[in-house]
């Protein structure tokens, strides 16, 4: 007797699950004892992060003073970290909106975590802003709030303030989303807990009970959230490309900003997922939920926006020379061959030249290729931030003001520090929710008229064959 | 079964009976509750915390909490003046006339004070000698006041330590010590004061035998003694730069430190200005040096020669104009090839404007001096723009006087010794010798206002006045005097040196019961050597309240008709000779003098014209290029890099810098730094080069040396601060590969291929041209700018014109031809806004607080290059970037057109620093005002114990209109805007329109060449809109759109087009 998978459609979740299985597979992660791989990992992430929350409190203690920034170049990397996790909290978005409008059922798979990832890198986005100023205990001016000075409002001509809606909104939408996605995950590992787990997460399904009107308004309610998230993918980072390209400095001063910054964050938001996933599918056993052909997809995106930032940067060239201004064809030609010329290569070779070998298969069902190449864009993607902040800030208009600028422990000790709380929040979140959508995924299980439940359920067919070729 | 023990049980540990069973047995309510657990008796036990002791509690926490996190805040009484001083009104400066004195170098200033603190200087326009001009010095002057490191009071010295004492037991042990007889000798630098001089007159009449002595730190002997021997006056003719075409100057830097710099550069500069490029006229400048000196820069041609052929270049030249004027000519050996050519060319041109040129030479050597003295005579110069009627007493140090000073000192023949006034023991030719030689003295006085390395040795010091404390008068010209007067009550026990000197004479003419004897004193002599000497004033109190109100007394000018009679033959053998082999120079930089400022951190962080370098002398070496994305380095080594230099046995570490423009195999290195006594800011900051000066066998001291060896590297200066490590705006090479002529910083500023060819040179920041060409250089900026406009008006936003075309519209004026580069607007911003000072490891930071800025850029061949120098400082843009980015508002703009800073609103995104394009915004990185609430980062300038300006004393320099910012906050040039809201006020009160020149920053009333011209542009007879007229003025980036406020005029060089190679 044949299994029945259909040949144009392959099953997206392999393994031949049954509903209880898979619940099974992915509420066990948060009910037993962590492993020593999971221990090890979240230990050398709070270390980190201890670390980076030192280097914060030395910055607001000692003053900007303790960074090497100068008089030239204002922005380093904290202005580089801050677009960098931006751009990995993009693919979250990207996930969980787009393609469930786009009706990709893939997405399923994968929507948990990269939302996850969404939130703790825009929690790590956000730390930069508010670390960067001078007077961090004034960073609350930048709210409109009222106030009794005047009163004194903020400026709405500042695309920084932009920053702040757009990024606030961002967080709300998304972590709203998230939640929601979670709230009958959440029922579904009360009703296997016990105890004040079961308290605990009784409160946090909001007292799910799967009923149809309940499945109904959540259904709405996604579908809301998706729509509302959807703009947002396109809308923060053309914001934060503002930062740069409203401003007068040949080299920011950019029309083509927008695009470019959106398809690089979705390009290094899902390199990010690739590096989570592949990590995170071997730790938990969740290969058969999150399948090469996730990663498979996935690389395509990565492809694809690949490619798009190539034409960008190569966009960007040829607008400088056909422009006929001195000023941002010099700032282009700083860029390759001036002092920071390692790090224009670095870029261009990570985030230009590399994903190109994704045009081959085998490699794109690489997990070995995959993991590789999703470091290197987050390498390539963190040196486009840096070639763009820095090189362009260190030599602008007036020559006798260029600088240059190396960071100091501090700076460093920052950005490993975030890089440590967005390791332990993620690490944390492994233990406390299903790390894959239980709901969601139960969704697709189907994919044909097969029957998962019941004596012709797929599983039990399969125990049978097994059975009769055993006699 | 039946169980022995029970008949009825609930479990096995209870059939065996366990012991936790029948314990429990025992106690049928196990549990206590926890208050009673821990309650010591019943009544506590039935405590409960209700919600209210909750809230009590939480009360209570806090209260706590705020109680032991808020410091105690100390309480300032603030005491009204019971009787108030009629010139102290609290928030209304005052102004007294005075001038700023260091030893022959003299500034008219009026001093500002603010509730009786002097806190910045202006130039006195009054003053016929500098028509209002100051210098970097002279605007440091009011921070040397504040120092810590001054003397608090007179003190007896034993190993280098002062212990205290009083004035009246000093007194008596130097007035038992100079009646004990033996040979006393007074020593000074240059003394102008008439006053003192009588002092001084007393004082030798009361002890016959003391002799006085005049030094200069940077000896001036042979021009003086060359001027003695020609025309039989020992003193420095007058030079007008200003009537001269053709200018010739050998070595000396007299723009920035020879003789009277601010005199000078203000004439010089009348001759250059261009008022009408239809008609344009202005001078030629020869500079003939072996480094790149601030004058040199300035030039038109510098003529690059070794050090070593100095005297042959001015036999060269001498020989040229005698072969013109037929007159006898002088041996002289050869100079190298090209400044050979450039010479003869420059001597066409002298002989050509005979009468209206002139030739000088900062050389130490009298036979040259001689010769310069007869160019000028043959040339008929003397008369025209060299006069000795009105001649300058600005040096007046005789190098032969100290050498036999420091030769009777070693032979034991002196008993005492009182330096009145200067370092000899380290700013001396002869500071080594002078210090072992004072050994043999029995007695020793130092009168300085710090312990410096001559009051260390000594055994007493009896410190002092400042400038600025101190009553007395200076004549700097034979026709010119001047009055001091006080500004401010001595802060320490200190007293003035001729005060002094007049004590241990025991004067019968200083009084004993005045409260302030040495006023009567100075008014006595006034009385008796300068009122009958004038006219104008019938009583001798209306004469001194004219000479203490104006400052300045012009007298007629001695007539004066000496004939030169020198037979240049006979000197002729005095020239030095040219040599062969490695040569260095010593140098006065403009900010240390011969070291004498070491204690400023204001002129210490003010960087060096051409270098750019601060806190620090650096050493000069050559820089070539040959071909390739890189200079070729001297040895290969890098700025920074220290190396072991060996002149004449003494071996000294430096750090280096590259430069253009130095003559192969020839290194400079500036004076007076490295002192070994003097306050943190100055001990031990750079290299100390005194031991390296020697001095000729006729005892004249020279300023160069044959005899140096440059070591290999040692190390590297970890914080080599330089404000601006970028060299050019286009110098020209040849390429060794494709041979053509290209621009080299563009192609080694990129590090891979060929540069980008006009990438700096093509910029709409600095427009220059040729005299011959400014024509064509006004159309071609005419041209740019209306290009530059048309594009501008495409904007889609609405312009604010209507509203700058109501009341004031603030704008400026800057002209580069005029602007020398000398740094006094930069130091009078410090003063005037409270700019901080950051310390060296924050300069090389690129921290620098600067409001204000002279960007330095090279032009023309890479060899020899020309250097044109721009203030910059906030462009108060009317759309400006910085202003639409800052997400607080804390930058806008005002209706008068100035870009403002709300201080207490900025929180330090740094995004308008990074979004302007003139990068003149300054970030406070650290709390370099010592104004947060914690010390924690509070950076040193030094090691120092307490960081410089966290004392009240230092303190007391601050401008108490101008706000001193916090850590985290950004600044920037805010046009003097409490000059601007003082200008309106005053007019408002005077119930009049503000004038034109009612209003003037700080930066405009310190420069010694009027290169700066702040205004409105609304008032249509403004200076500013005249000078806006030229066609040679332009906006910086005017392309970017930003509108500045600041309009540049380019800059106009007057090169010999024959001269180009």
């Amino acid at each position: 007797m044949h299994t029945p998978i259909s040949p144009v459609r392959l099953p997206l979740i392999e393994g031949n699950k049954s509903y209880h299985n898979i619940t099974e597979d992915l509420c066990t992660p948060t009910e037993k004892a962590p492993g020593l791989a999971w221990i090890t990992a979240f230990l050398v992430s709070v270390i980190v992060m201890t670390f980076g929350l030192f280097s914060i409190a030395w910055t607001v203690w000692f003053g900007i003073g303790s960074w090497n920034l100068n008089r030239t170049i204002g922005w380093g990397y904290d202005i580089t970290n801050f677009v960098w996790w931006i751009g990995i909290g993009h693919a979250g978005t990207l996930i969980s909106a787009i393609l469930l409008l786009f009706r990709q059922k893939w997405r399923t798979g994968v929507n948990r975590a990269a939302e996850a990832m969404t939130i703790f890198a825009v929690m790590c986005a956000g730390l930069f802003p508010a670390i960067h100023t001078g007077r961090p205990w004034f960073d609350f001016f930048m709210f409109p709030y009222p106030n009794t000075r005047g009163p004194l409002w903020v400026n709405f001509n500042s695309p920084l303030l932009w920053d702040i809606f757009a990024i606030s909104t961002y967080f709300t939408v998304s972590l709203l989303f998230w939640y929601t996605g979670l709230v009958p995950d959440f029922a579904t590992v009360r009703d296997r807990a016990s105890g004040f787990r079961k308290k605990v997460y009784n409160f946090l399904s909001f007292g799910w009970t799967g009923s149809a009107k309940h499945w109904q308004r959540w259904e709405s309610l996604s579908l809301i959230l998706a729509g509302l998230a959807t703009p947002l993918v396109l809308s923060v980072h053309t914001i934060v490309s503002f930062d740069f390209a409203t401003s007068v400095i040949p080299g920011w001063h950019t029309t083509i900003f927008p695009p470019y910054f959106v398809a690089g964050a979705i390009f290094s938001g899902f390199a990010m997922v690739q590096t989570l996933m592949i990590m995170t599918r071997k730790i938990l056993n969740l290969e058969q939920y999150i399948t090469v052909n996730h990663i498979e997809s996935m690389n395509k995106v990565i492809l694809l926006t690949g490619t798009i930032v190539g034409v960008a940067y190569l966009t960007e060239l040829f607008i400088a020379w056909y422009s006929g201004y001195i000023y941002e064809q010099f700032a282009f030609f700083n860029r390759a061959f001036g002092i920071y010329w390692w790090a224009y290569f670095g870029m261009m070779a990570c985030n230009v030249l590399s994903p190109q070998i994704f045009w081959i298969k085998k490699i794109r069902r690489s997990i070995f290729w995959t993991f590789l190449m999703s470091i290197f864009v987050n390498i390539g993607m963190w040196f486009e931030r840096f070639v763009i902040i820095a090189t362009t800030l260190a030599r602008d208009y007036l020559p006798s003001s260029w600088s240059y600028y190396t960071p100091t422990w501090v700076e460093i000790g920052i950005y490993v520090g975030s890089l440590g709380i967005f390791f332990t929040l993620y690490l944390a979140f492994t233990r406390v929710a299903p790390v894959v959508a239980i709901a969601e995924v139960k969704h697709i299980l189907k994919t044909a008229g097969d029957q998962y439940v019941g004596p012709k359920a797929v599983h039990t067919l399969k125990e049978e064959v097994h059975n009769e070729n055993a006699h | 079964m039946k169980q022995p023990n029970k008949e009825m049980w609930i479990s096995a540990q209870d059939l065996r009976n366990e012991p936790e069973i029948l314990e429990a047995a025992r106690r049928e309510f196990p549990e206590t509750s926890v208050m009673e657990e821990l309650a010591v008796d019943d009544q506590m036990a039935r405590l409960e915390t209700s919600r209210r002791d909750f809230l009590k509690f939480l009360g209570f926490s806090l209260g706590a909490a705020t109680v032991a996190a808020s410091c105690e805040i100390p309480i300032k009484k603030a005491i009204p003046y019971v009787v108030k001083p009629d010139a102290i009104v609290p928030g209304v400066a005052a102004y007294y006339a005075s001038a700023i004195l260091d030893g022959g170098d003299i500034v008219p200033v009026l001093v500002k004070t603010r509730e009786g603190r002097p806190i910045k200087v202006e130039g006195n326009a009054l003053s016929p000698l500098t028509k209002g001009g100051t210098s970097a010095r002279a605007q440091a002057a009011v921070l040397s006041l504040y120092d810590t490191y001054r003397l608090q009071g007179p003190g007896k010295v034993a190993n280098g330590k002062v212990t205290a004492s009083d004035w009246a037991s000093i007194d008596k042990s130097i007035r038992e010590s100079l009646a004990a007889g033996g040979s006393a000798r007074l020593l000074s630098r240059t003394v102008l004061s008439p006053s003192g001089r009588a002092a001084i007159n007393e004082f030798i009449a009361k002890y016959p035998g003391t002799v006085w002595i005049q030094y200069d730190p940077i000896s001036a002997s042979g021009l003086l003694d060359a001027q003695q021997a020609t025309y039989g006056i020992r003193a420095i003719p007058s030079y007008h730069f200003d009537k001269a075409k053709t200018i010739v100057s050998f070595g000396a830097d007299f723009l920035g430190t020879w003789i009277s710099p601010v005199e000078y550069a203000n004439a010089y500069a009348a001759g250059r200005k261009i008022k009408d490029t239809a008609n344009a006229q202005m001078s030629r400048h020869y500079q003939v040096e072996s480094f790149i000196s601030m004058t040199g820069s300035n030039a038109d041609h510098r003529i690059i020669i070794k050090p070593s052929e100095q005297g042959a270049a001015i036999a060269l030249l001498y020989n040229e104009i005698a072969k013109a004027k037929g007159a006898a000519s002088v041996s002289a050996p050869e100079i190298n090839a090209k400044a050979s050519a450039s010479l003869k060319k420059a001597a066409g041109q002298l002989v050509a404007q005979s009468g209206q040129s002139l030739v000088v030479s900062g050389s130490n050597n009298p036979a040259e001096q001689i010769l310069i003295v007869r160019i000028n005579e043959l040339l008929g110069n003397v008369g025209t723009t060299v006069t000795l009627n009105d001649h300058s007493l600005q040096r007046q140090g005789n190098d032969k006087d100290l050498k036999q000073l420091v030769a009777d000192m070693a032979g034991g023949n002196i008993n005492t010794l009182i330096v009145l006034d200067g370092n000899p023991a380290f700013d001396s030719a002869y500071s080594v010798a002078f210090s072992q030689a004072l050994a043999k003295v029995k007695t020793r006085i130092s009168c300085n206002i710090n312990l410096d390395e001559t009051g260390a040795l000594c055994d007493f010091v009896t410190p002092a006045n400042h400038n600025l404390e101190s009553w007395g008068d200076a004549q700097p010209k034979a026709d010119q005097v001047y009055l001091l007067q006080p500004t401010i009550a001595p802060l320490f026990k200190s007293r003035q040196w001729e005060e002094s000197l007049l004590l241990w004479a025991e004067s019968p003419n200083l009084s004993a019961t005045s409260d302030q004897p040495y006023y009567d004193y100075v008014k006595a002599v006034w009385q008796r050597e300068f009122f009958a000497r004038q006219s104008a004033f019938a009583t001798f109190n209306s004469f001194w309240d004219n000479g203490l109100h104006d400052g300045v007394l012009t007298l007629s000018a001695p007539s004066f008709s000496g004939v030169s009679s020198v037979d240049t033959a006979l000197i002729s053998e005095g020239i030095s000779k040219p040599s062969n082999g490695d040569e260095i120079v010593f140098f006065e930089s403009i900010n240390m003098g011969a070291g004498q400022f070491a204690n400023n951190p204001w002129l210490q962080e003010m960087p060096d014209p051409v270098t750019r370098c601060v806190w620090g002398n650096y050493l000069f070496v050559p820089l070539t290029w040959e071909g390739g994305n890189s200079y070729t380095y001297f040895k290969g080594l890098k700025d920074g890099d220290i190396v072991k230099v060996d002149i004449n046995g003494v071996s000294r570490s430096a750090t280096i810098v590259h430069q253009f423009g130095l003559a192969p195999g020839t290194y400079a290195i500036a004076l007076g730094y490295g002192r070994r006594v003097a306050g943190t800011a100055g001990l031990g900051i750079g290299t100390d080069v005194q031991e390296w000066l020697s001095s000729d066998t006729n005892g004249y001291a020279t300023y160069y040396s044959g005899d140096v060896t440059i070591g290999e590297k040692t190390g590297s200066d970890k914080e080599f601060a330089c404000v601006q490590h970028h060299h050019t705006m286009g110098v020209t090479g040849k390429d060794t590969k494709s041979g053509k002529t290209i621009n080299v910083d563009e192609k080694t500023i990129a590090t891979i291929g060929e540069g980008y060819q006009g990438s700096l040179v093509n910029r709409s920041v600095i427009f220059q041209g040729n005299l011959a060409d400014v024509k064509q250089l006004g159309e071609k900026i005419v041209r740019k700018r209306e290009e530059f406009q048309f594009l501008n008006d495409k904007t889609l936003y609405p312009s604010y014109d209507d509203v700058y075309a109501m009341g004031h519209h603030w704008g400026m004026h800057i002209d580069l031809s005029a602007c020398i580069g000398c740094g006094a607007c930069s130091v009078a911003c410090i003063a005037e806004n409270n700019v901080p000072v950051v310390g060296k490891r924050e300069v090389f930071r690129h921290h620098e607080m600067t409001w204000l800025r002279i960007d330095r850029y090279f032009y023309g061949e890479l060899e020899n290059p020309n250097v044109v120098y721009q203030p910059m400082m906030c462009q108060h843009c009317d759309n400006a970037p910085c202003e639409n980015v800052c997400p607080v508002s804390a930058t806008n703009h005002s209706s008068e057109g100035l870009n403002q800073m709300a201080y207490n609103r900025c929180i330090g995104t740094r995004y308008c620093a990074n979004n302007c394009p003139y990068k003149v915004r300054r970030f406070n990185w650290l709390d370099y005002t010592k104004a947060d609430l914690f010390p924690a980062n509070e950076p040193r300038l030094t090691n120092e114990e307490t960081p410089f300006g966290a004392d009240n004393l230092t303190r007391m320099v601050l401008n108490p209109d101008v706000t001193v910012r916090s850590r985290g906050v950004m600044e920037k040039c805010s046009f003097c805007v409490q000059r601007i809201q003082e200008g309106k006020l005053t007019a408002k009160k005077e119930g009049r329109l503000l004038r034109d020149g009612d209003v003037k920053s700080a930066c405009m009333t310190a420069c010694p060449t009027g290169a700066i011209t702040f205004g409105d542009f609304n008032n249509k007879e403004s200076q500013l809109n005249k000078n806006l007229e030229s066609p040679l003025v332009y906006q910086v980036l005017e392309e970017v759109n930003t509108r500045p406020s600041v309009n540049y005029q380019a800059k106009v060089l007057n090169r010999d087009a024959s001269l180009e190679s």
